[in-house]
């Protein structure tokens, strides 16, 4: 009875976080990125649920890329490592230990962010030097230079992701940490349902802000897009996904955007993702509200480049710091 | 209507190839859709940049020599099921520059598109007006729709 | 040039962009030489777009030569069909009624804000700025709206005529109203907009200080229009045109010749436009607007320049049966390209589109054919 009762919490949980993440993009481009742009914008299950349809029914081709089986299967290993995610921050696999804790979910990010650079070095699209057009004629410049797609680019960009870029999440996710002097999932939930909310504190506050700014650099949300910037490398590592892989792809946007959100109603919150608790409302609500002010923040904002991005991404970090060294004392 | 009629028909991104025009044309469709007075996505027609991703490709211009070979590869790198749409009198016919005087073709121009790429709606105009670009997106529509 | 900043061995990569590509949304070849992402050299591959318009022009009458020089470019179409009837005028002694006059130049003006409005569209589009971009292609529905009103249509309106202006272009009291109510509407917005734009920090930080092109080099590649201006040079040709000489305007110059000072040299631009608009409207002389007095005859070369939206625009051409010989035209975008180049050395790759873009490139006027001889 107990285990039936917990396989359907874990199996119920994911598929509605499943159904939710669907209309999320298309939350933001109706009602949030149309409305301040002053038009009618697309139907709301347009960008999330119809185009990924509309992607599987497509002709699978074979990507331009040294390794087409590796690139195409990045997008579902990205998908499935995002799920398991979600799954671990269901209350019901605490039992798991070790994997239901603030390192195991650290490790599990980054895989997330890895695979945007095996994606933008095996990617060899025709927008760049595959096209064919006579522009090293006599007298070109430079002839001996190697010659790169961009997408080797947007690779190197998700490099310096990986060293720099995702600190703020990092450093939010140990806010907690600091303030429950556990790194389990569960002693941290437990913390929050004896103290209240984390962020219902100084520390809690500064966390959540670093959070934020590290939830968006995590999707890449403008201004902090510059791995799929459109001015240079166009989509980056996805530049040479068609069919059902591009349609992965669309599908783990939307779901990170929830486990995001659902992380962090778990962390500051104390409210784990759990179908048969009636605060699975309240993560719900965070699940929404994290892409709407995003979708408001990105709206309003260009493209950064490295000159404004490492102050912010220093700044932020800083700030995460604070929030750790408010945490503990 | 299948659900993969109407999931094709919920989204539709649209390719843009600028083909060596005037530029008339290629502002009239950046225009629509771009712009919120015409605003194409209300019509769930999406901007995309990326071959592998479009299901619509939008050709203006009278293709020049340097760029056939670039139009070329862009349409073979779009997955079935695709769609082409012409738009402009110079993408229908060479326009004005096709002809030197009177039947002498000009050295520059590679033909209209549909000598290149096979074409399945001709959008006319100079320059196209952005209500008629949604009207021929819609018209090449039942070809998406009805493919395998 | 700065031997430095150009001659340097590159070591790392090129990274190719274009004929597709969405920051240029015109076909061209860009090559980018890079090092740890910051760009060193360039070289922009032109010739996509060149349709040969000048041989096509070779031994056409004369009025169908105007209409077709229209078609070189769609951004400002008025300017060249002005131009090329201008040449023809000048070589043929024709005088212009002054109420043809005064409705060229509210095209023309009008043509420049349009053009304007796109440049500042496109960069905000490049800057990765949707929000501001749509913003400001709805403020220019309203400059498209008067020249479908005033033309026929929305880009190729084709409005002067040898002689004067065309018929259908006249401008009677209703049109002169939407016009008046048209020019208020679009102050207001675009000074809503200006004032919205510089206050933003984020759009300032990624502007200010990039693309910078020194008053020396802007003059030494003989960069001309908007883009010369915005280095602190106060070279307008409008100064010295006799059709501009009744109306009282500013020559805008900036001082920085970065993306910022280029950005919002158009912004002020569209003030004077609008403000000559409002002149030509208020002292829209009465007569006739086409002179079908004139005469035939074969003329030698004959040249004329006239101040575009981008620039100095240069039309020659000689007369001999009333057919066009030796067509020469030289477009501001062509004088430019050297500054394009120029001006995203040294910036992080993502600024390299944007420092192109703040030359105001127009590809299709750029690709005809000429011969460079040293720069």
């Amino acid at each position: 009875m107990d285990l039936t009762y917990s396989l359907i919490a874990v199996i119920g949980t994911l598929v509605v976080s499943f159904m939710v993440s669907l209309f999320l993009p298309g939350i933001e481009r109706k009602f949030i990125h149309a409305r301040i742009q002053q038009r009618v914008g697309p139907p709301i299950t347009s960008p999330g649920i119809m185009a990924p349809i509309k992607f599987f029914f497509k002709q699978t081709i074979n990507p331009e890329s040294p390794m087409p089986r590796l690139y195409n299967a990045l997008p579902l290993i990205s998908l499935i490592v995002v799920i398991i995610l979600l799954l671990f921050l269901i209350p019901q696999m605490y039992f798991l230990g070790a994997l239901a804790s603030i390192i195991a979910i650290v490790g599990f990010l980054k895989v997330e962010e890895v695979m945007y650079m095996f994606m933008g070095s095996l990617s060899k699209s025709v927008l760049s030097v595959r096209m064919p057009f006579p522009d090293m004629a006599k007298g070109a410049k430079h002839p001996e230079t190697p010659r790169s797609f961009v997408e080797e680019l947007s690779s190197l960009r998700a490099f310096r992701l990986i060293a720099f870029g995702s600190f703020p999440i990092y450093i939010a996710l140990f806010v907690s940490v600091a303030k429950t002097g556990s790194l389990y999932l569960s002693d941290i939930i437990a913390y929050q349902q004896i103290h209240g909310p984390i962020l219902f504190s100084l520390a809690g506050v500064m966390g959540a802000v670093v959070f934020f700014i590290g939830y968006m650099i995590l999707l890449n949300e403008y201004p902090f897009s510059i791995l799929k910037a459109k001015p240079d490398v166009i989509e980056g590592p996805y530049l040479e996904y068609a069919s059902k892989y591009r349609a992965y792809v669309y599908l783990t946007r939307g779901f990170l955007m929830f486990v995001l959100a659902t992380l962090f109603a778990t962390l500051f919150l104390g409210i784990a993702p759990n179908i048969m608790n009636i605060n699975f409302i309240i993560t719900l609500i965070v699940a929404l509200l994290f892409p709407m002010i995003m979708a408001v923040m990105s709206a309003f904002s260009p493209v950064f480049t490295y000159k404004q991005f490492y102050p912010t991404v220093a700044a932020v970090s800083i700030l995460g710091v604070l929030a750790i060294v408010a945490a503990l004392l | 209507m299948s659900l993969k009629s109407y999931s094709r028909g919920r989204a539709i991104h649209v390719m843009l190839v600028y083909t060596g025009g005037c530029n008339g044309c290629d502002i009239e469709i950046v225009n629509c859709i771009l712009s919120p007075k015409f605003d194409a996505e209300q019509y769930k027609v999406f901007l995309t940049w990326n071959p592998r991703e479009a299901d619509v490709l939008v050709v203006t211009g009278p293709v020049t020599k340097h760029n056939e070979k670039p139009l070329r590869e862009i349409y073979k790198a779009i997955p079935e099921p695709k769609a082409v749409v012409a738009a402009g009198a110079c993408a229908l016919m060479g326009g004005v520059y096709k002809n030197c005087h009177g039947d002498i073709p000009s050295e520059e121009i590679a033909g209209p598109v549909d000598q290149i790429i096979p074409v399945d709606a001709k959008v006319p105009g100079c320059a196209v007006r952005p209500q008629d670009i949604v009207a021929g997106l819609v018209s090449a529509l039942p070809l998406l729709l009805n493919a395998d | 040039m700065d031997d430095n900043k150009q001659n340097r061995k590159v070591i790392e990569a090129e990274v190719p962009m274009g004929p597709v590509h969405p920051a240029a949304l015109e076909p061209y070849r860009l090559r980018l030489f890079v090092e740890d992402e910051i760009v060193r050299d360039a070289e922009m591959t032109v010739g996509v777009n060149h349709r040969g318009v000048e041989r096509i022009m070779e031994g056409l009458p004369v009025e169908k030569a105007n209409s077709l020089t229209e078609k070189i470019c769609g951004i400002c179409s008025n300017s060249h069909i002005w131009n090329s009837c201008r040449t023809a005028e000048i070589a043929l002694d024709i005088e212009v009624p002054e109420r043809a006059i005064y409705i060229r130049i509210i095209m023309e003006e009008l043509e420049r804000l349009h053009s304007h409005m796109l440049y500042l569209a496109h960069g905000c589009e490049v800057l990765g700025h949707e929000t501001f971009s749509m913003r400001l292609f709805y403020i220019r529905e309203t400059v498209m709206d008067l020249l479908g009103m005033i033309g026929g249509n929305r880009v190729q309106y084709g409005s002067a005529v040898l002689g004067g202006v065309r018929p259908r272009c006249e401008l009677d009291e209703m049109r002169l109203q939407k016009i008046t109510e048209g020019m208020d509407l679009l102050e207001e917005k675009i000074s809503a907009f200006a004032d919205r734009f510089v206050s933003d920090p984020m759009v300032m930080s990624r502007i200010t200080g990039v693309g910078l092109i020194s008053q020396k080099d802007a003059l030494r590649l003989a960069c001309t229009g908007p883009t010369l201006r915005a280095t602190g040079v106060a070279n307008d040709l409008r100064t010295v045109m006799f059709e501009y000489d009744p109306f009282d305007f500013d020559v805008i110059t900036q001082d920085d010749g970065d993306v910022k000072s280029q950005l919002l040299m158009r912004v002020f631009e569209n003030f004077e436009a609008i403000k000559i608009i409002r002149q030509a409207v208020r002292d829209l002389p009465e007569g006739p607007i086409t002179n079908r007095s004139w005469e035939m005859k074969d003329v030698p070369l004959t040249k004329s320049y006239i101040e575009v939206p981008r620039g100095t625009l240069y039309h020659s051409y000689a007369l001999e049966d009333g057919r066009v010989r030796n067509c020469v035209i030289r477009t501001p975008s062509m004088a430019n390209i050297g500054a394009m180049q120029y001006a995203c050395i040294g910036h992080h790759i993502t600024d390299a589109q944007l420092s192109i873009v703040q030359c105001d490139p127009c590809f299709t006027c750029t690709d005809r054919a000429i011969e460079i001889i040293n720069i």
